[in-house]
């Protein structure tokens, strides 16, 4: 296996976007990509997109293609990935892995999410086509109610309560507050974030990620050609993915995921790294409870310690542990298969210093964690300086 | 057949639904720790119930297995 890098990096904002339909999106981010690489689209040899639910959400299937080649790629393999909201993630993982053989040198990672073109009830079946559809959803069951059901176990076993979940809340909207591409730039107070109308006991409003139209891209090269493209790649040190069941009624213990401690391990085993090591993160706060049980599976703190090292502000920009500097898919969006991709170019935005008002003291070492499901796949990816 | 029972290991009242359950809003969702073994994610019948309560199946409807406290 040969060192990866990333040598360019491109998102567009997050949001609703009515006059944007998912090929511009996801053009408009390989474009970023491309021009920040110095990357002719004739160099890239292979095309990765992550993608949720196009089909579904647009009508539109065969997407890989269907944007590779409006990016001016032709001829090259061009494929979907899709694993829920770790779809993009996932591309990433495997596009890693086609540079790191030795089989490309040059490829593009890509994810992409159009949404809002759905009503809401719409867009949450829609989700709950990720959760076991025999089981679950027949029951009732939304993803809302999935890491409600999640929180209120994690409150039963460790104490976290009401509060520790909206302290997520609150800091993920105070950085989104500070990134010009966040979908909801809006700082919001505890009390706000603690009394917003129920939609799943005992999560609220405020507790879920938005609903959101977006695009990431970012182009990987070996090592060894990196200076080619430019004066700032940034190394992968490590990346892994795992799996678990897709029903939470068969996890044996829901507050913790197995995935994530999995890919954790073999992504930290990789880069030679321990959690002591990690600087900063980027983490999948598709609910504020899934913050929480993402910094102890990723061993930022010990188990169960997760709500109480949030509210005293560990996670924030001046914390120990900054989490989501960018806001989170809290703050800044969630456009579920741009999100995994999305990370990586907002920890490559660090490590390069380019983060503005949001730039972090300690930058050269980041995690991000990308989960899919209620669990069921994670995607754990460790960048550094090259 | 002996009704099948159980104890709550979670639970959440469901306040927003996907449309073919926006009638029932708020219901309960939970998950049974069955006394056989094996784990059902089912609806409630009755009263609330919380962590650690036993229950007892008390219904099957459209295919959903429904417990109330026992």
């Amino acid at each position: 296996m040969r060192p990866v890098t990333i040598v360019g990096a491109g998102k567009t904002p997050f949001g609703a976007f009515p006059d944007q339909d998912l090929r511009t999106l996801a053009v408009a981010a390989g474009e970023k990509a491309l021009r920040n690489a110095n990357v002719e689209p004739s160099a890239i040899e292979s095309f990765y997109l992550g993608n949720f639910a196009g089909p579904e959400f647009t009508a539109q299937n065969h997407l890989a293609p269907y944007i590779s080649t409006a990016l001016g790629m032709n001829s090259i393999p061009s494929t979907r990935f899709e694993a829920a909201c770790a779809s993009s993630g996932a591309a990433f993982f495997q596009a890693f892995m086609g540079v790191a053989s030795g089989i490309y040198d040059v490829v593009m990672v890509a994810g992409v999410e159009k949404m809002t073109c759905q009503p809401t009830p719409r867009v949450t079946e829609i989700l709950a086509g990720a959760c076991d559809c025999a089981t679950e959803v027949k029951a009732g069951s939304t993803f809302p109610s999935l890491f409600a059901m999640i929180a209120r176990r994690h409150m039963h076993d460790f104490g976290t309560t009401r509060e520790h979940l909206s302290a997520v809340a609150v800091k993920n909207h105070e950085n989104g507050a500070l990134n010009p591409d966040a979908q909801m730039r809006k700082v919001i107070t505890l009390e706000q974030a603690m009394n917003a109308r129920p939609i799943a006991e005992p999560l609220n409003l405020y507790d879920c990620s938005l609903i959101s139209d977006g695009a990431a891209a970012v182009i990987l090269c070996a090592a060894e050609r990196a200076r080619e493209f430019s004066d700032q790649p940034v190394k992968v040190l490590g990346v892994a993915q795992a799996s678990d069941w897709v029903a939470l009624d068969q996890k044996p213990d829901i507050t913790t995921f197995a995935a994530v401690r999995g890919a954790a391990k073999k992504a930290y085993e990789m880069a030679g790294l321990g959690p002591g090591d990690i600087q900063f993160a980027e983490l999948h706060d598709c609910f504020t409870i899934a913050e929480i049980v993402a910094i102890e599976d990723l061993g930022f703190v010990a188990r169960g310690r997760g709500g109480f090292f949030t509210a005293e502000g560990g996670t924030r920009r001046d914390g120990p542990m900054p989490i989501s500097a960018s806001g989170g898919l809290k703050s800044k969006g969630h456009p579920v298969g741009a999100t995994g991709v999305a990370q990586i170019c907002d920890l490559v935005q660090q490590i390069r210093c380019e983060a503005g008002e949001r730039q972090l003291k300690r930058h050269s070492v980041g995690l991000a964690q990308n989960l899919g499901g209620s669990g069921a796949t994670c995607v754990v990816t460790i960048l550094g300086e090259f | 057949m002996m009704a099948r029972t159980g104890i709550i290991y979670t639970e959440t009242v469901v306040h927003l639904a996907p449309e073919r359950f926006a009638a029932d809003v708020p219901y309960q969702v939970v998950i049974v720790k069955l006394d056989d073994g094996g784990s059902i994610t089912a609806r409630v019948d009755g009263a609330r119930v919380a962590i650690d309560d036993r229950v007892v199946e008390s219904a099957i409807r459209d295919g959903i297995s429904f417990f109330r406290k026992q």
